[in-house]
């Protein structure tokens, strides 16, 4: 992997000479809220800082928008004619992408390009470049360091192109990538070659910050990874966890892994489309059948379902890793305080 | 690359009345370089569009062996199925697939064949009886056992009397409820059961029907001595996109539209939500 040194003062630069060839999403404050945004404005530098701060979404709208249409169809003369949407074409790039997103859109990436490639998840996914920050201090919520999802990305883990860690005054820049290789390529007079002691504080930070996480929300996965996937979890724990669970899908939205979607159907006169919005599994209409049967009308077997494919053996198998990327934005968004570290702890205790 | 979601256009060739509720439709694929392609397996499903309605999967009924034109059986309950069966000969349809598994076929060969039917049930398993019958040689004893809430409800009753009176198998139909035409069996499919003379050495069953039958057929199978490695049915579940994205069709860890429908009993018991 290749490591140069870029100085902070030489950020705003090369960002400039990125913006030539990308549309550059940068984690922004809109009414003290953070999210991904194209950058309008000048970079937020403690948004880009080794102290994590995370956007209240992860970016995998970037690659699979809330609603989008899949065709559009025009009756005509007693024929029809389909067409697609233009294919996604423009070169996008995130710059202050955390590592858990990073890993979340790994996930997505096994999930939309293997067993029936989506074709539009690919286009847009070909076309993004991820330059993350690697978290030098989690925030109070965060529990990568339990799911493989930080605070710093392995280069056999996550498909990103370019790690910042943050040294102070620099940047030490890991590529990962022929993509992320081109970025530094772009002006190789900004960076400068690392001094042994810069690769040194790297490892020294990255060591640091695994002991920073807080005990208290850090989670038991490895227990209930062992009884979500023996089916051992006793129904009533299902039960009282779902009576918790307000239906609102909050989790499953602000999830970096989630990646479900149900289909609309619109039409006016001789035109229409099909389209795909996200959807979850917390819906009790997600599993309701024409007749009415619902074989998940119960909130308990909602809950179960989707901690089993977050954690499941049987899907860790299917999909590559656990479907959880210690994020913590969960914990956030459920009003009834059963976000993950709050589930896995109560599995562990059966 | 192939765009997943995109339909191909298809034609209804012909539209036959099966119940009062029921329709069986023919089609063909609109371009000819997709009608030549089309192969499909028994047991496999289409998603197919009313455009401007919605798209809904279906499983296909007709024989594999003849997939220019393929049929599918479709009972009107809910948008969707309404709304086809407004649809007249020549009218466009959108469909993609096939999608699914499929039914085994060639390690069925030299077994005692079993199907047990119920109501709309047998238009999926009917894409499989169709084509060994085309090998019948090949297949020992095949056995089709059927039932229906009433006569009135009973699908394909022309291809019925004719395997009523072919020695190539031995049927026997039963209807919960009769009506004052019905000389037949009266009671439920597992009614037939005692009557029926089943073989259950080297013999497979294959099941299709209402998730309450399917339940009490297993059961019986199960009791006369069926492994449940050889009791073979299709699971259903409220589907979107048919090819393992969507998520809504999921079952503990397998997906009906990628790793089914078509699942044994042994795997139905293997899943972590109770489906049967």
């Amino acid at each position: 992997m290749e490591r140069v040194v870029l100085h902070k003062s030489n950020l705003k630069p090369w960002v400039d000479r990125i913006h030539r060839g990308f549309h550059v999403f940068v984690p922004s404050r809109v009414r003290g809220e953070i999210f991904f945004l194209p950058q309008a404005g000048p970079l937020e530098s403690d948004l880009l800082s080794g102290i994590a701060t995370l956007p209240y979404l992860p970016p995998k709208d970037i690659v699979f928008p809330q609603s989008e249409t899949l065709f559009s169809f025009t009756r005509d003369a007693g024929d029809i004619a389909f067409s697609v949407p233009e294919r996604a074409s423009r070169k996008r790039l995130i710059l202050g992408i955390r590592s858990c997103d990073t890993v979340g859109l790994h996930w997505l990436d096994h999930f939309y390009l293997t067993n029936f490639l989506d074709f539009y998840y690919h286009d847009r996914r070909d076309n993004l470049t991820l330059v993350s920050i690697a978290c030098n201090q989690p925030m109070k919520n965060c529990f990568c360091i339990c799911c493989e999802g930080g605070p710093f990305l392995d280069p056999e883990k996550a498909a990103f192109d370019i790690q910042l860690v943050d040294l102070d005054e620099h940047y030490l820049v890991e590529c990962n990538s022929e993509k992320g290789k081109r970025l530094v390529d772009l002006d190789r007079n900004l960076f400068s070659l690392p001094d042994p002691a810069m690769v040194e504080a790297r490892d020294q930070l990255e060591e640091k910050s695994r002991t920073l996480f807080l005990q208290e929300p850090t989670s038991y996965m490895s227990a209930a990874i062992r009884r979500i996937t023996s089916n051992s979890v006793p129904p009533e724990v299902w039960t009282e966890l779902g009576e918790r669970c307000f239906d609102d899908g909050g989790c499953t939205f602000v999830c970096p892994c989630c990646s479900c979607f149900g289909v609309g159907y619109s039409s006016k006169g001789e035109t229409g489309c099909h389209y795909r919005f996200w959807d979850s599994c917390d819906y009790s209409g997600f599993t309701r059948e024409v007749s009415g049967h619902n074989p998940r009308a119960e909130k308990g077997e909602r809950f179960k379902r989707r901690f089993f494919h977050k954690l499941s053996y049987q899907y860790i198998k299917r999909d590559g890793r656990i479907g959880c990327v210690g994020c913590g934005r969960c914990i956030t968004a459920c009003p009834g305080e059963v976000g993950m570290p709050a589930v896995v702890e109560r599995l562990r205790r059966g | 690359m192939d765009n997943i979601y995109l339909p191909k256009k298809a034609r209804i060739k012909g539209i036959q009345d099966e119940t009062y509720d029921t329709k069986t439709f023919d089609f063909e694929f609109a371009e000819t370089a997709v009608r030549d392609g089309f192969r499909f397996l028994p047991g496999q499903f289409l998603e197919i569009s009313v455009l401007g309605v919605g798209e809904a999967p279906f499983g296909l009924a007709s024989n594999p062996n003849h997939p220019e034109s393929f049929r599918v059986t479709i009972r009107a309950v809910g948008s969707v199925t309404q709304a086809l069966h407004e649809l007249k000969e020549g009218d466009l349809v959108g469909i993609r697939g096939p999608f699914g598994n499929g039914f085994p076929f060639d390690e069925m060969k030299g077994k005692n064949i079993l199907f047990v039917a119920g109501g709309i049930g047998l238009p999926p398993l009917r894409s499989l009886i169709e084509p060994m019958l085309d090998r019948r040689s090949e297949f020992k004893d095949i056995q089709i056992l059927y039932g229906a809430r009433s006569p009135a409800d009973l699908v394909y009753m022309g291809r019925l009397k004719e395997w009523e009176n072919t020695p190539e198998i031995r049927f026997s139909m039963s209807v919960d409820v009769g009506d004052p035409a019905w000389t037949g069996n009266v009671g439920v499919v597992t009614t037939l059961f005692p009557k029926a003379d089943i073989i259950t050495q080297n013999a497979v069953a294959f099941v299709c029907g209402p998730p309450i039958m399917i339940r009490f057929v297993i059961l019986e199978l199960l009791g006369r001595g069926f492994a449940p490695e050889n009791i073979i049915s299709t699971l259903e579940r409220y589907m979107k996109c048919g090819v393992g994205k969507c998520g809504h069709c999921a079952v503990g860890h397998k997906y009906i539209c990628l790793d089914g429908p078509v699942f044994s009993y042994k795997e139905m018991m293997k899943l972590s939500e109770k489906v049967v």
